[in-house]
Order: C-alpha cells, then sequence, then structure tokens
C-alpha cells in the first residue's frame, strides 16, 4: 500500500513533542509491566482503555503526529461497536461532534439504485449504527484521551528496531532523534500495523493474498448537496463503469474512491489534473471542488495463526489485514483492543490466570477470518475474475432491478457488526429464534434507569466499575444472603444488580423504556441471571440462577470461558 | 438434493426452456441461463442443497477448491 501526499488540504494536524526518556541515560535496563508498539487505532485504543483501567502502559511510536504523514485518511466509517467503546472511553461526544451521522445506503449500477438499506431500524443503542470521521481525529481523540488519564507514557519518535523474546517478556530496542535504548516488558502489544517488524522478528507466517485490484481515493471538497448517505455503484458511468464509492466525512470533505483497472499506472491516475478530471466526470463540468488529497491503494490480506506468541500480542493490521470493503480494519482493531483490555488487567492484577489471554485470540481470529471472508466476497464482486464470474454479476445486477431477492446479491460491502463469540458463522445466520442476545454476542448500548437514580446507557455501568456486570431478573428472595455474601466476595471483579425490582437486596437497575429486557431476552416472572463481561459481550446466561452457579460461570468467564445456553 | 424425478412436467418445463432461448444469440442465452440460475437457486434457498448442486454440476470438469467458509 502506498500513501502520496498531494496536500494537506486544509487540515492542520498536532504535532507531538520528543521527549528524550530517562532510558537513554539509565545505568541499567529499565522493565515495564505493558509495552505497546504503534499508536494507531488499534494501539491508542489498547492504550486509553487500559489507561481507563488503572493500567499504566508505554506507548512507542516512530512517527510524533496522528494519521499517515501527508494528512491523508485511510479509514471513514466507524460501527456502533466500536462507537459504543468510544463512549466507555469518554470521547464519544467528540466524535458525535465532529465526525457526520448516517444509516443509510445505496448501491447503484448506472443511475438506478438496486440495493438500498436503513441499518438505524435494528439498533436500539445510544451510538447510531455508523459514524464517519477521518481516521486522524479518532486517533488524535484518543491521544488527548489518553494523556487526560494521564497514565500512559506516549513515546513520539520512538521506532522500535530490535526485540528478542524473554521468557517472562521480551527484550525491545528503540531508535530515537536522542539515539537508541533498549527497554523490556513483561508484556508486549503489537499494534504496528501491516508491516510489523516484530511479527517479521518472530517469523509468524500471514498467509499474504494479495489484491489484483486497484483504487484511487479523490478527498474532494464542494458545496453542492449531497444525501449524507453512502452510495457505491458498482458500474459507474462515469468511471468506465468500474466501481465508485461516495460518502462525506468531516470538515464537508467528500471521500470518492474509484476503482482502477487491474493494468492502471497508479503514478498517472493519482496525479492531481487526472483525479480532478475524474471527479469533474462525477459531479459534472459546473460544479466547483477543491482536491483535498489523492492517494491510490491496493488491499491484501493477511492473518496470523495465533495473536499471541508467549507473552507477545498482536492487534489490529499486525495480526490480520483485509480489504477496505465493508470498514473493518480499523473497527476490527479497535474491538481487539476492547476484547484485550479487561483480560490483561484482570490478568496483571493477579485476578485471573494467564490462560485468559487465550482466549483473545481464540476469540478474535475467527472474527478475522470472518472479516476477511465477508471482504474477499466483496472485492470478488467488485473485481470479477472471469468473464463467467462478470456473467453471473451481471444477471444479478439485471435481476436486482426486478426482483428484491436479487438485490441482496449485489455485494459492495457488507458493513461491520460485533463478532459473536464462541460460535460457528453457520449458526448465527440460524439464531434468529433465540430470544435476546446469544452467549458471546454483545448487548447493545440500550438506555437504562442507573442505580443512583440517573438517567444513562449500558455503558454507564462499565466505566469505572468492577469488570463484569451480573444481573438478576425474578430472584427469588430466598437466596439473598447467598447471593449478597457472593457479591461481598466477587467486589472488585463482578458488581451485581437487579432488574426492575428489588428481591435479593442488591442495588437496582431500572429499564424505563423495556429496551434492556429486550435486549436480554427476559421473561415475565422467570428467574434468570445474566453475566456480561467488561467489552459488554454476555458471558453467561443462567435460567434458575442460584449462587453456586453464578460463582461457576464467573470462575469460567475468569479463564475466558462462555458458558453455553442451558448448560 | 433430489435426484429423482422433482417435476411437475419435466416435457413441458424443457420445451418451454429451449424456447426461451429461441432467436437469442450466444451471449443472450448465456444471460438468460444466468438469470434463470440465480432464480431458481432462490427457490431452493436451502444453502447445503445448493452446494450439493453446485458440486454435482462440477463433477464433469474435475475436483475445484470450495471457499474457505
Ligand atoms: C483506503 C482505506 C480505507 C479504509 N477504510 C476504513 C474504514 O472506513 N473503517 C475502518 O475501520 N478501517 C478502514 N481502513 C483500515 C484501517 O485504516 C486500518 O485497519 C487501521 O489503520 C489499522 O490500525 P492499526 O492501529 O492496527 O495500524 P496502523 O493504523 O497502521 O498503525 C500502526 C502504527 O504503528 C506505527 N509503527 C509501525 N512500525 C513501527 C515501529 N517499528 N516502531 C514504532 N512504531 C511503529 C505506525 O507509525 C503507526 O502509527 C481503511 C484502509 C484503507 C487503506
Amino acid at each position: 500500500m502506498s500513501d502520496t501526499a498531494l496536500q494537506p488540504g486544509g487540515y492542520i494536524l498536532p504535532e507531538y513533542e520528543f521527549t528524550a526518556p530517562g532510558d537513554l541515560t539509565a545505568d541499567e535496563v529499565r522493565r515495564y509491566p505493558v509495552v505497546i508498539v504503534g499508536a494507531g487505532l488499534s494501539g491508542l485504543a489498547l492504550a486509553c482503555d487500559l489507561a481507563e483501567r488503572g493500567v499504566a502502559t508505554v506507548v512507542l511510536d516512530d512517527d510524533n503526529t496522528i494519521g499517515v504523514r501527508g494528512a491523508s485518511s485511510r479509514g471513514i466509517v466507524y460501527a456502533q461497536k466500536t462507537l459504543e467503546m468510544m463512549d466507555r472511553l469518554g470521547i464519544y461526544e467528540r466524535i458525535r461532534a465532529k465526525g457526520v451521522v448516517w444509516s443509510v445506503g445505496k448501491t447503484l449500477a448506472g443511475s438506478e439504485v438496486v440495493y438500498e438499506f436503513d441499518a438505524s431500524s435494528t439498533s436500539d443503542s445510544r451510538q447510531p449504527p455508523f459514524i464517519n470521521l477521518q481516521q486522524f481525529y479518532l486517533e488524535w481523540f484518543m491521544v488527548d484521551r489518553v494523556i487526560e488519564i494521564g497514565r500512559t507514557d506516549l513515546r513520539w519518535k520512538s521506532k522500535v528496531v530490535g526485540f528478542e523474546t524473554l521468557a517472562d517478556g521480551a527484550r525491545i530496542e528503540v531508535e530515537t532523534p536522542a539515539g537508541r535504548y533498549v527497554l523490556e516488558a513483561d508484556w508486549v502489544c503489537d499494534c504496528s500495523g501491516v508491516n510489523s517488524f516484530i511479527r517479521d522478528c518472530l517469523r509468524l507466517d500471514t498467509h499474504q493474498a494479495r489484491g489484483i485490484d486497484r483504487w484511487c481515493i479523490s478527498d474532494v471538497r464542494f458545496k453542492e448537496p449531497l444525501p449524507i448517505e453512502r452510495w457505491t455503484w458498482v458500474e459507474a458511468p462515469f468511471n468506465d463503469n468500474r466501481a465508485v464509492w461516495q460518502h462525506l466525512m468531516a470538515d464537508d470533505v467528500w471521500r470518492l474512491d474509484f476503482q482502477m483497472g487491474p493494468e492502471t499506472d497508479i503514478e498517472h491516475v493519482s496525479r492531481p489534473e487526472v483525479a480532478a478530471e475524474r471527479v469533474r466526470r462525477q459531479l459534472g463540468e459546473d460544479v466547483e471542488f477543491e482536491l483535498v488529497w489523492v492517494g491510490p491503494y491496493s488491499y491484501r490480506a493477511q492473518l496470523i495463526d495465533n495473536f499471541r506468541a508467549g507473552r507477545t500480542l498482536f492487534l489490529g493490521d499486525s495480526a490480520h489485514a483485509m480489504s477496505p470493503f465493508g470498514a473493518r480494519g480499523g473497527n476490527s482493531g479497535i474491538q481487539d483492543a476492547d476484547n484485550l483490555g479487561w483480560k490483561l488487567a484482570l490478568v496483571l492484577s493477579g485476578r485471573a490466570p494467564e490462560a485468559l489471554l487465550d482466549s483473545y485470540s481464540a476469540e478474535r481470529r475467527p472474527a478475522a477470518q470472518f472479516n476477511i471472508m465477508t471482504t474477499r466476497r466483496t472485492a470478488r464482486f467488485l473485481q470479477p475474475e472471469s468473464p463467467a464470474e462478470k456473467l453471473l454479476r451481471d444477471a444479478a445486477i439485471s435481476l436486482a432491478k426486478e426482483h428484491p431477492f436479487a438485490r441482496s446479491l449485489c455485494n459492495t460491502g457488507r458493513l461491520s457488526n460485533s463478532y459473536i463469540y464462541g460460535q460457528p458463522p453457520t449458526s448465527r445466520a440460524q439464531r434468529h429464534k433465540v430470544r435476546g442476545v446469544a452467549v458471546g454476542e454483545a448487548v447493545q448500548n440500550v438506555p437504562v434507569g442507573l442505580p443512583d437514580g440517573q438517567a444513562g446507557t449500558l455503558v454507564d455501568l462499565f466505566r469505572n466499575g468492577p469488570a463484569f456486570v451480573g444481573i438478576w431478573s425474578g430472584a427469588l428472595p430466598a437466596l439473598a444472603a447467598a447471593v449478597i455474601r457472593l457479591a461481598n466476595r466477587e467486589a472488585p471483579v463482578l458488581r451485581m444488580l437487579e432488574l426492575g425490582r428489588a428481591a435479593l437486596g442488591l442495588s437496582v437497575l431500572e429499564d424505563p423504556a423495556g429496551k434492556l429486557g429486550a435486549a436480554l431476552g427476559a421473561a415475565r416472572g422467570k428467574p434468570i441471571f445474566w453475566l456480561l463481561r467488561p467489552d459488554m459481550h454476555l458471558a453467561a446466561r443462567i435460567e434458575n440462577p442460584d449462587a453456586a452457579k453464578v460463582s461457576r460461570a464467573l470462575r469460567g468467564a475468569l479463564h475466558g470461558r462462555l458458558q453455553p445456553e442451558r448448560a | 438434493m433430489k435426484t429423482e424425478l422433482n417435476f411437475t412436467d419435466h416435457d413441458a418445463f424443457y420445451e418451454r426452456l429451449i424456447a426461451a432461448h429461441h432467436g437469442l444469440d450466444e451471449a443472450q442465452s448465456a444471460q438468460l441461463n444466468a438469470r434463470l440460475l440465480l432464480l431458481l437457486a432462490n427457490q431452493v434457498g436451502d444453502g447445503a442443497v445448493l452446494a450439493e448442486c453446485v458440486d454435482a454440476a462440477r463433477r464433469l470438469f474435475g475436483p475445484y477448491s470450495p471457499p474457505e467458509a
């Protein structure tokens, strides 16, 4: 992938100072509990999450600003689960204020809309299905937040140039403007992106598959009001019947992304005057616009076999890479951090065994695999590799104009949902019969009445409290004594609440709109207990619960196990 | 996958299919078949049955590697 800078496009990005760390002059090599390599979306999300949980980290990044040098943006679409995490981390309001909320997507062939969706209808979350925002803004907000929390040692202009695994951690060599130094880490989180140095030092196979498809982004600013929707052309007449994306970002900048022929001369098509001509063909001769940035890209799929190698954990693009269709790259890196943060914090504090960290790979690798499969299918629809494939695509598009079923076949990207852990993807499609979320599935950030009487949302329960949240519904008062004993014993890792009515003497969580009960699948008069993990995925659902069953489920969850339904 | 006869009227179907191709050039016929294929696949719906059908159709040309799910 290459990113070429054209002009800063009016973005003024922060530059962070390099401060020479004490390590440079210390007599002995210093050791840190957690070192995060890379301050991109994944690394910053993890640093922020760990800081919120009270864990200090060192973050090493080779650059001194956010985003990719040259003021470009890669990621633009952030999905609900990501936005919910950002709510927990305290930066959602900034994202909401700066970004563009949207929910309608349209797929066009020629000038006809062949497929349309509105994602808002399926959502009870405080967060919308999607917000568009230039990637560097999200990174910027996270940097600000990390600095505000004040537990993270952010080291800019610090490039990892040496890496050696130790039995109890790793030794890392860092190059800085003031010279080189070595530090040691108990745990290393490699968030250094698709070309990870550490991953390659460890000789981990990425099973790389390169795409033949070529694209060229032209981010433009113009006044013409267009609908705030995601438009994707499978066949755009103004782009030689190849695909085009049209999507609004912050600052009135539109992302126009043009599919190029596989044999395209990338240098040529990224020249400003050539890019401007393309944009003119799309918008019409008389629309005035300003080119903010032009950049070509191609993509590849990569996936390592295990996201944990001893004391080194891999997150984001260093672990998995995929084509950008469906906005799964950055979102999945952030969700890696959402999955790992609480686990690492519990292991570091001695409240969970190291084995919990194996569940990080066991859960996030299938999620990455699913993303790679999903994006591969889109890529294949957008770039038929043979006349037969083209024929089938033509058939699908022509049928889509007449018949609803065929609209779904026109695959210009399946936007990212949060992954259901512990279930094969096939059962995902079949699980509509189950009431409420399945075990392993994330609960949406629905409105609730908090124990202190304030109106809030589910995320508020996970901000500063202990790790897990347990919710009782329809419990028998006879259990009260045992439950209270359990609550006291497990207080550091489990906060228990009662839904709607106090029968056990725990704090009460109100559900005025009935959204939480609906999300969980509560049933009137039926005693049920739900164990929610710190990432808001359901760890266990227990019918006819008692203190012993809950205690067992919690032990299991601390070992990274999900409790299957009706076990 | 059903392999025994399941048509209400197989001869009538075959005749109609041929008639539908009448007057079309090769490219149009291919397009007609592709459209028909997708329409029929949606009638079947069931993924396992469809996979069996795809594999059965392919058998004439030797093995292939189905995509990883
Ligand atoms: C055109 C395009 C569109 C996309 N659209 C979307 C989208 O809409 N939504 C979405 O979610 N994703 C999208 N993505 C994907 C997204 O940009 C990436 O998945 C995301 O940036 C990965 O984040 P990361 O933190 O894992 O890696 P990176 O963002 O690559 O960050 C890695 C960091 O590590 C630093 N680093 C690297 N090596 C070293 C070293 N040796 N020492 C110290 N520091 C180092 C780098 O400077 C960098 O800051 C898109 C990608 C492209 C190309």
